[in-house]
């Protein structure tokens, strides 16, 4: 188990070189100077140059990669400029409602997609099961930045249920739960579907399997049959698919973060692309980076400690 | 029996009615009330990168350290420009190039710094106009002597020249900023995001970045309190979002998009004043004149009989904004009354046909935002009617404010664009980025004439009005008569706030903290 789980990090430390040689290059291609965005109109020509040095642009590519990952190797992402401050902090300070977000978004998934999935297979080509289809699916197609303008206006603007800005006060709970229940619902939706999809058919291959027919030839009640042994078995695919969903939930936060006026690292992300804030879109690249790699290490992790096929397939 | 009487409770039925309760307890729980009284809640379209006077990078960063440093004068809210005493006891022109000013005795300094000296006045002016300094701002001072300090509280400033915009776009800004010359010096002469020695009517209590920003009342401000305990400035870019915010009720008072007005003026959200208010900003329609085929003077001049700028404006701006006379905004010196050259198809088309240049397919740059597509779009069309072909470009901020820079290559296709520059009410504002040392960095257009800079170097240093009024109109003349440029639209800027605030709002809808007051 240990072997595999090296295994699966030096292959997560190969996967985040790539995506940052990848960031850098696209970055470096598009046009764009960020003295010019940051200083404005009023700044002369030597200020700008001044900016380019202290940002390291005035240098080749190549290097600027190399002293970025050899700085970022030893946990420094260099400093942000403008303010002064270290990159790791500014992203740091984002990235916890980035989280937040994908947490929600996947109680709601997983809350409302594990059951509809049972249900589904349960009741499997009746009229539930096509309703639920239908759910799925129109879940599934809905992008969620659809999802998050329809929800603000109904539920922020229209009915004034819910805030529409912001992520809460500090320190108070449920004022951040509060303005969580919207932007996670438009990230989570899609993965409702998803999941409720990977589960029904998992469910159904498994209450085929012989040792439920054994079970129920013993005279197990039903429920007891789906719910605590059929389930542990269905649910193992959520949790890879969990995995890859929080990479898609990290995408997907970018518009709920920008509709919703909350911080986040999409739409810190967005908005240094968008003024070519480059210390920051590369820090904030690489945080990501390692936290997807890592969340889908632990996922396949997970899946070999519940299921000793895969430690047994390994082995 | 009936539902009334049935008083039953199941343990399920109380189970959903905890639930049911906790839910609605977290329904709207909007709060406007601190412990010392009310907050208002405002939007400003950027986050804060620092807080320091000589290096603020936006207008919210303004905003903010006008009301947590106290400046010698700052801006009074109303329909005309105007300022008023803030640190400054007393202050007066004595000549063109001197102006004295006593401090008020009792203003001091957080964190310990002690009292406001005409010393930090010193270091705070000749520190925004030192050139080793390299603030952006460093121009707000061009001709700045030095400051005299006469005693603990009195000084004089020294101008080399004098200085016209000194009283509007200088004085009351936060380039008239004081500093504590202590603070800065121990921080290593520059400040922050964290504020250090604040001297105004409000003090920042809280920075959560991408969040908002907390000010509330400073306890040691001697004079006219804030109308509010708390001022909560929210960071949202997306003027839409803005609005939605407000509608939703997490907000007091924003900015609303310019597309908005109408709409909000006829069915304004509850308990709401939309206000609309005159735009210093300036939109026009640029031509490089150093490209083909731009390089033609005849061509330039058809673009200009051939946009129809009235078409052009009302369907960007959904008629909420009127066309401009130049780039010089009504109510300030050297606003002109019309254009030389307006929309006469005919004779573009006969311009074009003789220069021979029909069919011709111009590119025109714009930067990716609603009003400024559909603003090309109507240029397009009006262009297409005359015969000429326009293909639009759209691009990013990044890419968009440096498609013109001399250190790139694109300025040599660079042929239209449709830009937007924003000022402060003074005219040498609008004309300073049409000189020649501008070709290359923000006159794109590359229109250069020497009588420009000239008169543009004269307007400066001008102090009476009339002939203020005259080198300006002269100035937008040169520009037109040179046929780089359409001049389309000052906007407008759309207002919204609660019937139970008084905001303090300058004539161009900007917004001044101090002056927000509860109805």
């Amino acid at each position: 188990m240990i072997r595999y789980a090296l295994k699966r990090l030096w292959l997560g430390a190969i996967i985040i070189s790539f995506a940052l040689m990848m960031m850098f290059a696209m970055v470096y291609l598009i046009p764009g100077d960020p003295a010019s965005v940051a200083l404005g109109p009023r700044a002369t020509p030597e200020m700008k140059e001044a900016l380019r040095e202290r940002m390291g642009l005035d240098q080749p590519v190549w290097r600027q990669f190399a002293n970025f990952y050899g700085s970022a190797l030893h946990g420094d992402l260099g400093t942000e400029v403008l303010s002064d401050r270290p990159v790791l902090n500014v992203v740091m300070e984002q990235l916890p409602f980035t989280l937040a977000l994908i947490i929600g978004g996947i109680t709601w998934s997983v809350a409302l997609g594990i059951p509809l999935g049972c249900i589904a297979a349960v009741r499997r080509g009746g009229f539930v099961d096509q309703v639920i289809g239908v759910l799925s699916v129109a879940m599934i197609a809905v992008p969620s930045f659809v999802v998050a303008i329809y929800s603000l206006l109904v539920f922020a603007v229209a009915l004034q249920w819910l805030p529409a800005i912001g992520a809460g006060d500090p320190g108070n709970l449920a004022s951040q739960l509060q303005h969580l229940i919207l932007p996670s619902l438009a990230v989570g939706l899609g993965w409702i579907g998803y999941i409720s999809r990977m589960v029904r058919a998992s469910m159904l291959e498994t209450l085929e399997a012989s040792h439920i027919r054994t079970a129920r030839a013993f005279g197990l009640p039903e429920h007891r049959i789906i719910y605590t042994y059929a389930l542990r078995i269905a649910v193992l695919p959520t949790i890879t698919l969990l995995g890859v969903g929080i990479g898609h939930m990290l995408s997907s936060s970018v518009f709920a973060e920008i509709v919703f006026a909350r911080p986040g690292i999409g739409k810190l992300v967005y908005e240094a692309i968008s003024v070519r804030n480059y210390p920051i879109v590369s820090g904030a690249v690489l945080v990501t980076t390692v936290f997807f790699v890592l969340v889908n290490v632990v996922a396949d992790i997970l899946v070999g400690l519940l299921d000793p096929r895969v430690r047994s397939s390994f082995n | 029996m009936s539902i009334f009487t049935d008083t039953r409770v199941s343990r399920r039925s109380l189970l959903a009615g905890a639930g049911a309760f906790g839910l609605a307890s977290m329904v709207n729980p909007k709060i406007s009330w601190s412990a010392d009284g009310p907050i208002l809640k405002v939007r400003s379209y950027s986050d804060i990168q620092t807080l320091d006077p000589c290096f603020r990078l936006a207008a919210p960063e303004g905003d903010i350290t006008s009301v947590i440093f106290a400046g010698l004068v700052v801006t009074t809210p109303g329909e005309s420009w105007g300022w008023r005493p803030m640190a400054a006891e007393t202050i007066t022109q004595l000549d063109p190039l001197t102006v004295a000013f006593k401090l008020r005795d009792n203003i001091g300094f957080t964190d310990g710094y002690g009292q406001m000296t005409a010393e930090d006045v010193k270091f705070s002016i000749e520190r925004i106009a030192d050139p080793a300094n390299k603030s952006p701002y460093s121009g707000d001072w061009a001709t700045l002597k030095e400051v005299e300090v006469k005693d603990k509280l009195s000084g004089i400033i020294h101008l080399k020249q004098a200085f016209a915009p000194l009283w509007t776009s200088t004085l009351p800004t936060p380039s008239g900023t004081i500093l504590s010359k202590k603070a800065i010096t121990e921080l290593g002469g520059k400040l922050g995001v964290k504020p250090v020695a604040q001297s105004g009517p409000y003090i920042l209590k809280e920075w959560l970045p991408k969040q908002r920003t907390v000010l509330v009342r400073n306890p040691d401000w001697k004079y006219e309190p804030g109308g509010f305990a708390e001022i909560h400035i929210h960071p949202i870019e997306d003027e839409k979002t803005g609005e939605l915010g407000y509608e939703a009720g997490d907000l007091d008072y924003t900015w609303t998009a310019v597309s908005s007005i109408s709409r909000l003026k006829q069915t304004p959200p509850p308990k709401t004043k939309v206000v609309e208010k005159p735009s210093l900003a300036f939109v026009w329609l640029g031509m490089n004149q150093d490209v083909a085929p731009f390089n033609n003077p005849n061509m330039r001049r058809a673009v200009q009989y051939a946009v129809d700028r009235k078409a052009v404006v009302d369907a960007a701006y959904f008629g909420a904004a009127a066309t401009a006379t130049g780039i010089i905004a009504p109510g300030l010196p050297g606003h002109r009354e019309k254009n030389l050259f307006d929309y006469d198809p005919d004779r573009a088309r006969d311009m074009i046909a003789k220069e021979g240049l029909a069919g011709t397919t111009i590119t025109l740059d714009i930067l990716n935002k609603t009003e400024r597509l559909t603003a090309a779009q109507v240029v397009q069309s009006n262009l297409q009617d005359v015969g000429l072909n326009v293909e639009i470009k759209q691009n990013d901020s990044g890419t968009f404010w440096t498609l013109g820079a001399k250190e790139g290559d694109y300025w040599k296709k660079l042929q239209m664009i449709i830009s937007r520059f924003s000022m402060q009410p003074d005219p040498s504002w609008a004309t300073a980025w049409f000189t020649r040392d501008q070709i290359g960095v923000w006159n794109w257009e590359r229109f250069s004439s020497e009588e420009f800079d000239k008169l543009n170097a004269e307007g400066m240093v001008e102090l009476d009005p009339a002939k203020r009024d005259v080198i300006y109109k002269k100035l937008q003349d040169l520009m037109e008569e040179n046929g780089n440029y359409v001049f389309l639209t000052h906007e407008v800027t759309g207002v919204m706030y609660r019937d139970s605030v008084v905001a303090g709002l300058k004539p161009n809808g900007e917004p001044v903290f101090t002056d927000f007051k509860p109805a």
